[in-house]
């Protein structure tokens, strides 16, 4: 899976895109030596590929990404560029620029893995902090035309998983489809049991849903 | 807890911190409270506990302190901050090591900047696996919305709340019926943020950047 922040910590994230083709970003969540992630990771990977798409991965825990200070200076003072110059900005901008965000994680309480979340939060310059309604319910309004497809791959490190935690991180990914606007979106659980086939069975399912085959 | 009260934990899960944020200003309500009925009780700030060994450690002996521990925090991206999945990861990998023998009432209150309560239910959700998991008793996950306002139902339903705490028994529906209803029609809302976020933006000089696209794809 090809790497793109091998300098590490503090150093700026270059995600070198193609002028064309689909683009696939992989946010890699995983937690001490990514053992969890790793093996589902490449499996994404290796399916994104042999569909034709170029494949970038972030590995989130080897980049010095600060927390979002809830300062709202990325929607009210540097319209569209977090106020905090740290690779958190390089990550934000992969993802928008991006046709297809991978959120791959540990499942984390049915959720996302603190290394997931630390980029996520910092990517809500690349929304609008103005509101507007989604079938009844407030929502903020797109700042990009066009927006990325999410998959969210959940490892449970367990088995079997919980299909309460399955349930809920397939919701989570909903959720987060509407506010960061993906035009298509879906999200599974893998265990680090399951046979390898059965893995890149479902996760290539999975893909394939929310990209077409 | 009548005969020598009680002792909450709140656990502030804003950057913004102990003294600035409206999250730990919503905890400190529902702390006010039961230390008018005798508790003791103590703050931490989960953003800077998880930066040292030391905070982490502290956090941990703090919550085996707690008969109660309320956690307070806003909604980020449809679920916490990361510094407070943070914590949560430290502290449910600690009491599932089995090193601890207590077991906690759980509390929340999530706070959105969106006018709907039920913005916070995945959040809340999120909070309930975690209880379930490192080993704390759920009690309430107390929803509110509309960017920090607290009108009078919800300081009723914090009333409620810290008396059941108090008295130990279930957290009664009454406290959900009162935070659950938004403050305001959601178009209203629409059309008030709207024009706080673009006065906002006018006192920084942004308000013609307000929909500015620094990453633009050149592809596009």
């Amino acid at each position: 899976m090809a790497r793109s922040n091998p300098g590490g910590a503090g150093r700026a994230v270059a995600i070198a895109w193609p002028a064309m083709g689909k683009k696939a970003l992989i946010l890699d969540g995983g937690l001490d030596d990514g053992a969890v992630t790793r093996g589902p990771g490449e499996i994404a990977a290796d399916v994104l590929r042999r569909a034709g798409w170029r494949v970038e991965a972030l590995v989130l825990r080897e980049i010095d990404v600060a927390p979002c200070l809830g300062c709202f200076g990325c929607w009210v003072k540097t319209p569209g560029v977090c106020v905090i110059d740290d690779p958190g900005r390089d990550v934000a901008r992969g993802m928008v620029q991006s046709d297809l965000l991978v959120y791959l994680t540990p499942l984390t309480f049915g959720g996302y893995s603190s290394e997931l979340k630390k980029a996520l939060d910092r990517s809500i310059p690349n929304i609008s902090p103005l509101f507007r309604l989604v079938r009844g319910e407030v929502h903020h309004v797109r700042r990009y035309a066009r927006n990325p497809r999410l998959v969210g791959i959940g490892v449970c490190a367990t088995a079997p998983s919980d299909p309460d935690e399955e349930e809920l991180f397939e919701t989570l990914v909903h959720r987060n489809a509407i506010n960061l606007h993906a035009p298509a979106h879906g999200a599974m659980v893998v265990c680090t049991t399951e046979d390898d086939e059965v893995k890149r069975e479902r996760i290539e399912r999975a893909i394939e849903g929310v990209i077409g085959t | 807890m009548s005969d020598e009260g009680g002792r909450v934990l709140l656990l502030v899960g804003s950057p913004k911190g102990l003294e600035k944020s409206h999250s730990a200003r919503l905890g400190r309500m529902v702390a006010d409270r039961l230390e008018g009925r005798g508790w003791t009780s103590e703050a931490v700030h989960l953003h800077a506990a998880v930066r040292t060994e030391e905070g982490r450690q502290e956090l941990l002996d703090a919550i085996d302190r707690a008969s109660v521990v309320l956690f307070a925090a806003p909604l980020y991206v449809d679920s916490l901050p990361a510094p407070a999945i943070r914590a949560l990861e430290a502290i449910a990998a600690r009491r599932r090591a089995g090193s601890v023998s207590r077991v906690p009432r759980f509390v929340t209150l999530i706070n959105c900047g969106f006018v709907e309560p039920s913005q916070n239910d995945t959040c809340q959700w999120i909070l309930r696996r975690f209880a379930e998991r490192a080993g704390f008793e759920w009690l309430a996950g107390v929803s509110l919305g509309g960017g920090g306002q607290v009108p009078k139902r919800v300081r009723e339903a914090f009333d409620i709340l810290a008396e059941s705490l108090d008295l130990e028994i279930l957290v009664p529906d009454e406290v959900e019926r009162l935070t659950r209803k938004p403050i305001m029609p959601s178009w209203l809302y629409v059309v008030g943020g709207n024009f706080m976020w673009r006065r906002w933006a006018a006192r920084n000089g942004a308000k013609e950047r307000l929909r500015d696209r620094p990453y633009e794809r050149v592809d596009s």
